[in-house]
């Protein structure tokens, strides 16, 4: 079939649009405001997570010495290291409550297997988001400028206690487990016997034609023993 | 296996690497220091074989230093020590060791000449009962005569033969052949040959403290060491990574007990890092069932004084599954 009038561009996707009609972002131009509108918009469609938002933190960004050094040596000197932190950079969070849990610590797991409690029996929390894009600069220092920035508890005692008003009526029994378990869980949060702090990395490829795909990787701080082991 | 070694233990630097010799200091440091090394010793005439490989343990320059600074090994320059020690040796001291070897050499000798003399009583003692028991057969039943027990008589040659070949004395042998049943003349004339010894230590040469002048300062390490001392302190057993890709494997406990549970990776605090090093980390920590462990010293309070040796924060990463 021959086009016999000039033929319109397709229509833009729905991506396309929610990222201008972003009005949140500061600057709808900024690279990394589109990329963290995209993975919301992954979060929200595909992944079905609720109430999302968008947080702004700014992170101290240490003066390059040696512009785009992916090969640096690993010794790095102290006079390197005694960089100014005078600028910073505004790096997006998204947070969110995922449709189940991501992730579960081994230890935790035990504990709820131990009390017959099921994964749909414990309250869903708020879970950070940290978008990120392939090839953009990261390093050590400023993955923990991120985590510093984190709230400490993750909101924790407000589940205890949402907790504690929801099941009353149900089950006595399964009440009063739950109960325990979100004051255990307090009390290794404090610890950090379940794990510190969890950030979920989200990275899109802009570079290989980008094809929407985003993947997620769990990053915790601490050395947290894996799942499956 | 309790005996404790002499601390510090001494930790042989040569050409570049850092051996312990001591089976006793290898169980103790594995024991009581978490330090586990790689076995690097093989035969020498066999050296393609590479499985069971045993003493000595070589040692990472990380692991090297770990015990220095704990005040529980040191470095010595073993060449030195070697070259130094013969050296210093006295003529009579030498004469005296060497007269030991051979002393030594001569009661292998005497040993092996006894075992050989007891072997030949037996087997003719054997070859008599089967005479005997033959002569009573024939009495009862007279059956046609066998040969005269071909297969006794060649196994109790063949014993013979292994035992002349470590001898090292074939000619004693084959003359003892043919008349083995008749002369039972104990062989006094073989002790007079000593066996040669090669000693396989240099032990009782050379003094088993090493002296300050041979003992070194601490081991040069890579930056990733304060990301090993953390987790070394943390209780993890750490081995090289190699088979992972990564810079350390870490071991909850013992790694004969248990699976590793992180591949480390160790990076500069401002180095650069590329994403996809986290993605196939992570990806592959997965994949075998470990996670993906990334840290460095944190270098945030540049001032090196005040840091703290153990400032190092670590992240662990997982595949999220969705």
């Amino acid at each position: 079939m021959t086009t016999k009038t000039p033929t319109k561009p397709p229509q833009p996707s729905a991506l396309t649009n929610l990222i201008a009609a972003s009005p949140s972002t500061s600057a709808p131009s900024d690279p990394l405001a589109a990329s963290t509108l995209q993975i919301l918009h992954n979060l929200q469609h595909q992944h079905l997570w609720t109430s999302l938002q968008t947080h702004e933190i700014e992170l101290p960004v240490p003066k390059k010495d040696t512009p785009s050094s992916s090969a640096s040596p690993p010794a790095s000197s102290p006079a390197t290291t005694t960089t100014t932190t005078t600028t910073t950079t505004t790096q997006y969070l998204i947070s969110g409550i995922p449709p189940h849990h991501v992730y579960i610590h081994p230890d935790e797991q035990l504990y709820m297997l131990q009390r017959g409690l099921r994964e749909t029996d414990i309250e869903l929390e708020r879970l950070f988001v940290l978008p990120a894009v392939q090839g953009q600069s990261w390093s050590l220092a400023r993955l923990a400028a991120v985590f510093d920035s984190l709230p400490g508890g993750e909101g924790r005692p407000a589940a205890s206690a949402a907790a504690g008003t929801d099941i009353e009526g149900s089950e006595g029994d399964k009440a009063a487990k739950l109960a325990e378990y979100y004051e255990y869980r307090e009390k290794a949060s404090l610890t950090k016997e379940w794990g510190g702090k969890r950030i979920l990395l989200a990275m899109v490829d802009r570079m290989m034609g980008g094809d929407g795909t985003v993947v997620y990787y769990i990053v915790q701080e601490g050395a947290v023993k894996p799942r499956q082991n | 296996m309790n005996a404790e070694p002499n601390l510090p233990i001494p930790i042989s630097y040569t050409a570049g690497s850092y051996f312990i010799f001591s089976i006793d200091a290898v169980t103790y440091l594995r024991r009581e220091h978490h330090i586990c090394g790689v076995l690097s010793g093989t035969l020498p005439q066999i050296p393609q074989q590479n499985v069971f490989l045993g003493l000595p343990l070589e040692l990472m320059a990380e692991e090297a230093r770990l015990l220095v600074e704990k005040g529980v090994a040191c470095i010595v320059d073993e060449v030195n020590v070697q070259t130094d020690g013969m050296k210093a040796l006295m003529e009579a001291d030498r004469q005296r060791y060497l007269q030991e070897l051979q002393a030594q050499g001569t009661q292998v000798m005497q040993m092996q000449a006894s075992r050989k003399e007891q072997q030949r009583e037996e087997a003719l003692k054997k070859i008599e009962e089967k005479k005997a028991a033959q002569a009573a057969k024939k009495k009862a039943s007279q059956p046609p005569p066998p040969p005269e027990t071909p297969a006794t008589d060649s196994t109790t040659k063949d014993d013979e033969a292994v035992v002349g070949l470590f001898a090292g004395d074939r000619k004693q042998q084959q003359q003892q052949g043919p008349d083995q049943s008749s002369s039972r003349r104990p062989s006094t004339a073989i002790a007079s040959h000593a066996m040669g010894i090669t000693p396989a230590t240099s032990h009782s040469l050379l003094p088993l403290e090493p002296s300050a002048q041979h003992k070194l300062p601490l081991p040069a390490v890579p930056s990733s060491y304060p990301l090993f001392a953390h987790l070394h302190s943390e209780g993890y057993f750490l081995s090289p990574g190699l088979r992972f890709g990564c810079q350390y494997l870490a071991y909850p406990g013992d790694p004969l007990r248990f699976h590793s549970h992180f591949l480390v990776v160790s990076t500069g605090w401002h180095e650069e890092l590329d994403l996809m090093e986290i993605i196939a980390g992570g990806r592959l920590g997965t994949g075998v069932k470990k996670g993906f462990l990334i840290g460095g010293a944190d270098e945030t309070t540049s001032d090196l004084e005040s840091r703290e040796a153990d400032d190092v924060r670590t992240f662990s990463i997982e595949w999220a599954g969705m």
